[in-house]
């Protein structure tokens, strides 16, 4: 019983918020602003959920532009961090506490600090204005951790595994392919769902490089839309557009906690 | 041979992490502004000069310190406590750890709007709370003196399950047969966190520090959507400055210089938190 | 000089400054089986690993049936291996984990599968096919382990310690039937161990090494009665073989079951100590020559004074200088 207690206050930290908004979201303008018991029986409403989607450009165009985003960035990082894991954990010690070392440092970094220099090659190149560009950054800053993710998952695996493979005739690819990245779908599972949440969650970069309305990624439309005063947002509105850009992301967090907490815990044991 | 597998991932790694890097100190040395039309010219250390010089750069440096101080602080403390909490049987673990766990995955632009209505003067429900307790509404966001309590706030309400997560792992890895054993022989909860539970929970705990001190050095997202820096600049962190300099006041120059002060801010200080642990395990050894 | 069968000459690996394997000769010829044996870290996987083509070799030279295979790929050798956890791919069914290596050789479907039914039949396996190796028990993961050496169709056989992950009992009943096996499929075996049972179970002749360094290769009546030194005489045998001082420069040893006890003219001994082991009991005798053990069917209690003798054509005489044994 004596855990009870603090369980739920800690559950109620960090949930109020998130209810709070959740209210609010279903609330009048008017409701908003009035004091007392007598202001819950009334103003109920769901206008500001119609305001959201359908303004210009509707809210689900945000939500569709981040899980692009976050689609694209998953698949390049996974795409060149499971050859690098592999390749990483097959080099010598050394070498390999070297680079290991580098990658949580970067992993580490305030990658704010980025963005001009990034800003700068996107406009030097075009890329500006366009949505799978920003899988670029997001695949290079995402990349330190998922290496080490998934170079650590690698070294769990028996090695003889790979041994017998080989003795059968594998080639890389067919060892790779048949063999590892079978075994390994839940640790490649954990990494995807970080990046997603990385990318779908990065707001400097998709900052300085978007500035088309409808190409948006959802962490900047909703800055935007509270952007121009801080004491003229329209709250209620603004409370639905946070709901529904969080509802996606609360599906994912229920049914994939047990790999986000693998990827995270994995990322603190071996790092 | 395996090496090559390693290349391209490296590639993009150096071209988005080090390029910067290097980019900014070439930039740091060059007037790059609205009034050179944006094309760098070399200008000496007149940038450098100039970031000495800034008492806005030392009030951000300050700032930013104070604020990044006092996350830390209480979200390692925090953190524990709810890696504690998390860490004994429960009923439904898997939904309580994702329950806790939500606050971290959403964006941090949209429950720092969040938070602005939840800290609204006079409307927001924390201040319906003050009101309806007999007290007078209170500018949570508009006091200079303390609103960046309430970005710390904002930031530890975030990060708080992240850290604990962190050191829940650093927990289940401690083989419970050292518990027992202290238990055994009669080591009461508060000892056995302090002689067993820490001590082996210290590269964890030190791995946590240093990440979670990296990214509140660099806080950007929140302070700009919370507060946008006020009021009257005093929630301004240095990110904050420097992408105002970027992209407000054109100066490409002088933010690439103020990019490699918080750098070299962000390595100085974790160099001096690995330092003192370094001390510290020396001084251990050497103690009996 | 037969071509048949695996030769390899002064065969050699070297890590950094670490010499693991240190000019090995061996050869081993087809259904002959081979019993690599020693202490850990005496060199007998990695030995097993170049074979297999698993490791870079740093020097010498290894011919499978005339051809040299030095530097081939591992896939390309022919040489197949039963590792010690048997490596069997965890999220194959026992039908898959044998099929994938003849699918990745491009073996047409209808041979692949009637390929499998003969060794599914051989090695008992039929009505498993379905299950992962998870579900198997540890003698039935070691038989799809050995079924899908088989299939290799090998040039060479390995076994690294397959016996190590079964209970004793397991062990005594898999070993006949697994030498039986071997025996029948006519290729050259090399198979690694600690256990000098298991060794003798199963091999024709054994080769120990020490250190990356091959001692003595025999069979094991070779080993067991002529060791080539010290270290060999030692290794082998359980109770442990007694060491006395000899004349000068000369070290002695008796097997505990050549030493007897006598009721006159024999070496004086005090009884120390006993064990009980069943059908016999182990003696510790404290004599004038030093410490030696013995194996005895008498009652006896600690204390007592005896005389023990042995054969003089029993005595092993070794060098105490090199170790090496003296004619």
């Amino acid at each position: 019983m004596p855990i009870a207690l603090p369980l739920l206050a800690a559950l109620i930290w960090s949930l109020l918020p998130l209810l709070w908004q959740l209210l609010t979201s279903l609330r009048t303008p008017e409701a908003l602003v009035l004091q007392g018991p007598a202001a819950w029986l009334q103003g109920w409403t769901l206008a500001n959920y119609r305001q959201v989607l359908q303004g210009d450009p509707p809210f689900w165009r945000y939500l569709f532009n981040s899980c692009l985003v976050g689609a694209a960035s998953t698949g390049l990082t996974l795409l060149l961090a499971i050859p690098a894991a592999y390749g990483l954990q097959r080099q010598r010690p050394a070498l390999r506490g070297g680079i290991s070392l580098l990658l949580l440092a970067a992993a580490m970094f305030p990658y704010v600090l980025l963005f001009l220099a990034l800003l700068e090659l996107a406009r030097a190149l075009g890329w500006g204005n366009q949505l799978l560009a920003l899988a670029l950054p997001y695949a290079g800053l995402s990349l330190p951790l998922a290496v080490l993710l998934l170079r650590a998952a690698f070294a769990d695996l028996p090695a003889e595994l790979e041994d017998a493979a080989r003795l059968e005739g594998l080639n890389l690819w067919q060892r790779l392919h048949r063999v590892l990245l079978p075994l390994l779908a839940p640790a490649v599972a954990s990494t995807a769902i970080l990046v997603f949440l990385f990318s779908w969650n990065e707001y400097p970069i998709a900052l300085t490089w978007i500035s088309r309305n409808d190409m948006l990624t959802l962490p900047v439309a909703m800055a935007r839309i509270a952007g121009s005063s801080v004491y003229a947002v329209p709250y209620g509105a603004f409370a639905a557009a946070t709901v529904l850009g969080g509802l996606p992301l609360l599906a994912l967090v229920l049914v994939f906690q047990r790999q986000i907490v693998s990827g995270l815990t994995q990322g603190a044991v071996k790092g | 041979m395996t090496l090559l597998l390693l290349l391209p991932a490296l590639a993009l790694v150096l071209g988005v992490f080090l390029w910067p890097l290097l980019r900014y100190g070439w930039l740091s040395l060059q007037a790059s502004s609205v009034l050179t039309g944006l094309v760098p010219m070399p200008n000496g250390g007149a940038n450098w000069q100039r970031l000495l010089a800034d008492a806005r750069f030392w009030q951000d440096a300050a700032q930013t310190l104070r604020f990044a101080g006092l996350s830390l602080a209480l979200e390692l403390l925090l953190g524990l406590g709810l890696a504690l909490l998390l860490h004994r049987p429960l009923p439904r673990r898997g939904l309580v750890r994702a329950l806790v766990l939500l606050p971290w995955a959403l964006p941090t632009t949209v429950m720092a709007l969040g938070w602005r209505w939840i800290l609204n003067d006079p409307f927001g429900p924390l201040n319906g709370l003050l009101q309806s307790l007999g007290l007078p509404a209170y500018g949570f966001l508009s006091q200079p003196a303390s609103t960046w309590l309430f970005t710390v706030l904002a930031d530890v309400w975030k990060t708080t399950p992240f850290v604990a997560l962190l050191l829940l792992a650093g927990l289940q890895a401690i083989p419970s047969e050292l518990e027992e054993a202290l238990r055994l022989e009669g080591a009461g909860p508060w000892q056995r966190l302090r002689r067993l539970t820490l001590p082996l929970l210290a590269p964890y705990l030190l791995l946590t520090a240093l990440f979670r001190l990296a990214q509140a050095l660099g806080v950007f997202d929140l302070i700009q959507v919370l507060t946008g820096g006020g009021p009257a600049s005093s929630t301004e962190s240095l990110a904050l400055y420097a992408y105002l300099n970027a992209m407000r006041f054109l100066d490409f120059g002088y933010a690439a210089t103020l990019m490699l002060g918080m750098f070299a801010l962000v390595l100085g200080l974790s160099a001096l938190v690995l330092l003192t642990q370094a001390l510290r395990r020396r001084l251990a050894e050497v103690t009996p | 000089m037969t071509t048949a069968g695996l030769h390899c000459e002064q065969l050699s690996r070297r890590v950094g400054d670490r010499l693991l394997l240190d000019g090995l000769n061996l050869s081993v010829a087809p259904g002959e089986s081979l019993a690599l044996l020693g202490p850990s870290g005496c060199g007998k996987t990695t030995t097993l690993r170049l074979l297999a083509g698993l490791d870079p070799v740093s020097g010498g030279r290894i011919r499978l049936d005339g051809q040299d295979v030095t530097h081939s790929p591992a896939g390309e050798r022919q040489v197949a291996m039963v590792f010690q956890s048997y490596a069997l791919y965890p999220h194959l069914s026992v039908l898959a984990n044998l099929e994938l290596g003849l699918e990745v050789r491009r073996v047409p479907a209808p041979e692949r599968r009637q390929r499998i039914a003969e060794v599914l039949a051989l090695l008992q396996l039929e009505g498993l096919e379905r299950r992962r190796p998870a579900q198997l028990s540890g003698g039935q993961r070691q038989r799809v382990a050995l079924a899908r050496a088989l299939l290799r169709q090998p040039r060479l056989m390995l076994l690294d310690e397959p016996m190590s992950n079964l209970d004793a009992q397991l062990r005594d009943q898999l070993r006949p039937e697994l030498r039986a096996l071997l025996h029948r499929a006519g290729h050259p075996v090399i198979h690694v161990t600690h256990d000098q049972q298991e060794a003798m179970g199963l091999a024709d002749r054994i080769a120990v090494l020490e250190s990356g360094v091959l001692q003595q290769v025999g069979t094991p009546q070779e080993l067991y009665h002529r060791p080539a030194n010290l270290f060999v005489a030692r290794f082998l045998g359980r109770p442990g073989i007694n060491l006395l001082a000899g004349e000068a420069g000369v070290q002695l040893g008796i097997r505990p079951e050549q030493l007897r006890l006598v009721e006159s003219g024999g070496l004086p001994a005090r009884l120390l100590r006993r064990e009980w082991q069943g059908s016999q009991q182990l003696l510790w005798l404290d004599t004038s020559r030093g410490e030696l053990l013995l194996l005895a069917e008498a009652s006896l209690s600690p204390g007592e004074q005896l005389q023990v003798s042995w054969r003089p054509e029993d005595e092993l005489r070794f060098s105490s200088a090199s170790g090496e044994r003296l004619a």
